[in-house]
C-alpha cells in the first residue's frame, strides 16, 4: 500500500483553474466515500484550501496506474467543472502527482508551511489538521494515512522549535507590533492613536490590540469614519484638529493620512516630547506620501518606521525563512526515511 | 591538595568567565538570536570557583575577605557575578550573562596581578560590626553599579539598533528597551542605597588621629562617586534627563569607579 497524492496548488496552477476544483467542506466526505468505494484507494483524505486542491490516498494501484485514474477522480469530482473538462484538465502540468517516497516529502512540506505562498505560514498547519480529523472521523483513514499525517504534524512541530522558518514577522502589520513589542515593556499600558482610518491602519490598530494594548484613539477628516472606526474598535474618536493633545498619553501613533505634506515635523513634536518627559514613542508612517517629517527620528525616544522600513523587515524575515529552507529539506528528507523504514514489508498481493 | 590555593580557585574562576567571554563574542555575531544556557552555565561555574575562592581565603582569616585590593576586587566582582545570575533567570535577560562575562575576564585579570595581593600583616579587626557592614556594603553598591552598567550597554545597543532600523534588534532575544532602562535605573538605585549605608557605616569607624576625615583619598572618591550617582539619579528621575544620556552616564560612573579603585586604595591612609 503506497501513499500518494495528487492536486494543483498556487505553485501549479492560477486560481482560474484551482477555483473549478476546490471542495467546499460539505461535499469533502462524499467526495471521500466515493473514491474508496470506486476502489482506487483503501484510504484517503482531501485537503481544499484556497492555495491548494490535494487529495491524499493509500493506494494498492501500481503509482503510475493510481496517477492516471486519481487524476480522472479529481477532474471528474471537482467544483464547477465543465461537462468536457476531462482531457483539457488532464492534459496540462498542472496537475501533479506523487508517489512515496516524494508524497510523504510534500505532505510534510505543506505542513510546515514550506509550500506555502508565504513561507513558513502556520495557517496550513490548522486546515491540514483540520482536513485529517474530517477524514478521520468519517473512517476514511487507516493505519497508512494516520501515520503519514501524525508523523506530518510532529515534523511541522519539530521544525517551527528548532529552525527560524516561522520566526519573524511578515507582514507590515504583524512588523509593527513586534516594534512595539520590543521598545514598551507591556503593550497593557500603552494606547494607540490612529490618524486617518486607512485599512492597514485600522488592521495595525486591530493587532496591537489583540496584543493587549490598552486602548484606541481614532481621529479622522471625516468625523463620521472616525466616529464609526473608534466604535469597531472599542475606542474613542477625536476631531481632527484636536489629535496633537493626545500626543501626551499615548505611545504609539499609526498615520495614514492623504495629506501631501507631512502633518506632523519635528518643531511640532519637540515640545510635545517635553510635554511627555521623553516618554518612549513609536510612529508608524503609512502613509504615502509620508505623513510624518523625517527628521523626527532624530528626537532622542522617537523610534519612526515608514511603509518602506516596516516592508523591509518583512522582506528581511522572508529572506531568513527562505534560508532555513534547505535546513528543513535536510530534516524531512531524514524523517521521511526513517517513516519508510519503519513501513511493514509488502504483502505478497501489493504492488511495489 | 593544600597547594590548591585559594588564588588557583580564583585563577579558575577568570579562565571560565574568558571563556564565557569568547562564547559571548560567537552569541554577539549570531545576535543573541538562541535561547543560550551555555553561556550561563559558564558563568554559573565560573561564580563557583569564585565562591569557592573565597570561602577558601575568608575561612583562613575567619573573616570577610576585603583586607587588600586583590580581596576587595574578588569580592566586589563577585557580588556583580552573582547578581548576574540572580537576573539572568529573569524571562529575556539570559544574555545578561553574555555582557557581564568580559567585565568579569577583564577585571579578574587585573586583580590576579600579585603585587594587588601583598602578604597579610597580623588578623585584621572585624569584631566590629559596622567594619564590616561598612566593606560588605559598599563592595555590593559596586557589583550593582557594574550590572547597571550592563544593562545600560544593552539599553544602548537595542536602543540604536531600533532607532537605525536595523533588523537585529527583532532578531535578538533580549528586553524591550523600556524593560531594560527600568532595570537599570532600579539596580541604580539599589547600589546607591547600598553605598549610603556602607559610607555612613564608613564614617562611624575609628580614624587617624589629628587628620581630617575628608583629607583620606579613598574617603574623597567615595565620596565623589556618591555625588556622582546622586546627580545621575535626580537628573534622570526629577529633571528629565533623557534615557540615552542616562545609560551613557552610568557606563561612564562605573568605568570610572573601575579604573580609579585601585589607585584611591592605595593612597588612602585609613585602608591601607
Amino acid at each position: 500500500m503506497n501513499v500518494v497524492v495528487i492536486g494543483l496548488s498556487h505553485r501549479s496552477a492560477p486560481v482560474a483553474l484551482r477555483e473549478r476544483f476546490a471542495f467546499a467542506d460539505d461535499r469533502i466526505p462524499g467526495a471521500l466515500q466515493a473514491l474508496r468505494a470506486s476502489g482506487l484507494a483503501a484510504e484517503a483524505a482531501i485537503l481544499s484550501t484556497c492555495n491548494r486542491v490535494e487529495i491524499y490516498a493509500a493506494t494498492a494501484l501500481a503509482p503510475d496506474a493510481a496517477g492516471v485514474e486519481l487524476k480522472k477522480f479529481l477532474v471528474r469530482h471537482g467544483a464547477g467543472q465543465p461537462a468536457d473538462a476531462d482531457d483539457a484538465a488532464l492534459a496540462g502540468d498542472e496537475i501533479y502527482f506523487h508517489a512515496e517516497p516524494h508524497s510523504l516529502h510534500h505532505l510534510f512540506k505543506v505542513a510546515a508551511g514550506l509550500d506555502s505562498m508565504v513561507i513558513g505560514e502556520t495557517e496550513i498547519f490548522g486546515q491540514l489538521k483540520a482536513a485529517y480529523e474530517l477524514a478521520f472521523t468519517h473512517r476514511h483513514t487507516g493505519a497508512r494515512l494516520n501515520k503519514a499525517f501524525q508523523r506530518a504534524f510532529n515534523v511541522a512541530k519539530h521544525l517551527r522549535t528548532t529552525t527560524n522558518i516561522q520566526r519573524g514577522s511578515v507582514s507590515v502589520m504583524s512588523a509593527a507590533v513586534e516594534l512595539a513589542e520590543k521598545i514598551f515593556s507591556s503593550l497593557a499600558e500603552h494606547e494607540v492613536l490612529v490618524i486617518g482610518a486607512g485599512e492597514t491602519s485600522e488592521k495595525t490598530a486591530r493587532a496591537l490590540l489583540s496584543r493587549g494594548a490598552r486602548g484606541v484613539i481614532v481621529t479622522n477628516r471625516s468625523p463620521q469614519r472616525a466616529t464609526a472606526l473608534a466604535a469597531e474598535l472599542g475606542g474613542r474618536a477625536v476631531p481632527f484638529a484636536r489629535w496633537p493633545e493626545e500626543f501626551e498619553q499615548v505611545d504609539i501613533a499609526i498615520s495614514s493620512t492623504a495629506a501631501p505634506r507631512p502633518i506632523l515635523d519635528r518643531a511640532q513634536l519637540e515640545p510635545l516630547m517635553k510635554r511627555r518627559k521623553h516618554r518612549p514613542l513609536l510612529l508608524i508612517d503609512i502613509a504615502v506620501p509620508r505623513d510624518i517629517d523625517p527628521a523626527v527620528s532624530a528626537l532622542d525616544n522617537v523610534y519612526l518606521y515608514n511603509v518602506d522600513d516596516l516592508q523591509g523587515i518583512a522582506n528581511e524575515y522572508l529572506a531568513l525563512r527562505q534560508e532555513e529552507v534547505a535546513r528543513c529539506e535536510t530534516i524531512i528528507a531524514a524523517k521521511v526515511a526513517a517513516l519508510l523504514a519503519a513501513k511493514p514489508p509488502l504483502a505478497a498481493d501489493e504492488p511495489s | 591538595m593544600a597547594w590548591f590555593t585559594d588564588r588557583h580557585c580564583f585563577l579558575l574562576a577568570v579562565t571560565l568567565y574568558g571563556l564565557s567571554t569568547l562564547y559571548s563574542a560567537f552569541l554577539w555575531r549570531k545576535g543573541f538570536r538562541r535561547d543560550e544556557w551555555v553561556n550561563y552555565c559558564l558563568l554559573a561555574a565560573g561564580v563557583l570557583f569564585h565562591t569557592l575562592a573565597m570561602t577558601k581565603r575568608g575561612l583562613t582569616f575567619h573573616s570577610c575577605p576585603v583586607n587588600n585590593l586583590y580581596e576587595a576586587t574578588t569580592f566586589l566582582l563577585w557580588a556583580l557575578g552573582l547578581a548576574c545570575l540572580g537576573y539572568s533567570l529573569l524571562p529575556r535577560f539570559k544574555f545578561l550573562a553574555a555582557f557581564t562575562a568580559p567585565v568579569l575576564f577583564t577585571v579578574g585579570v587585573f586583580a590576579l596581578m600579585p603585587s594587588l595581593d601583598p602578604p597579610h600583616g597580623p588578623k585584621p579587626d572585624f569584631s566590629n560590626w559596622l567594619r564590616s557592614l561598612h566593606a560588605a556594603t559598599i563592595l555590593q553598591a559596586y557589583g550593582a553599579f557594574g550590572l547597571a552598567a550592563v544593562a545600560a550597554g544593552m539599553f544602548l545597543m537595542q536602543r540604536h539598533d531600533l532607532k537605525f532600523h536595523k533588523l537585529r534588534a527583532l532578531l535578538t532575544l533580549l528586553p524591550s528597551i523600556q524593560r531594560l532602562e527600568l532595570i537599570t535605573f532600579r539596580l541604580v538605585a539599589v547600589g546607591f542605597a547600598l553605598l549610603t549605608l556602607g559610607l555612613a557605616a564608613g564614617s562611624q569607624l575609628p580614624r587617624h588621629a589629628g587628620k581630617p576625615y575628608f583629607s583620606d583619598a579613598k574617603v574623597l572618591w567615595s565620596a565623589l562617586l556618591w555625588l556622582v550617582y546622586l546627580e545621575a539619579l535626580v537628573a534622570y528621575k526629577l529633571l528629565g534627563r533623557s534615557s540615552r544620556t542616562f545609560a551613557i552616564g552610568i557606563i561612564v560612573a562605573f568605568a570610572y569607579l573601575l579604573l580609579t579603585f585601585w589607585i584611591t586604595n592605595i593612597y588612602s591612609g585609613l585602608h591601607n
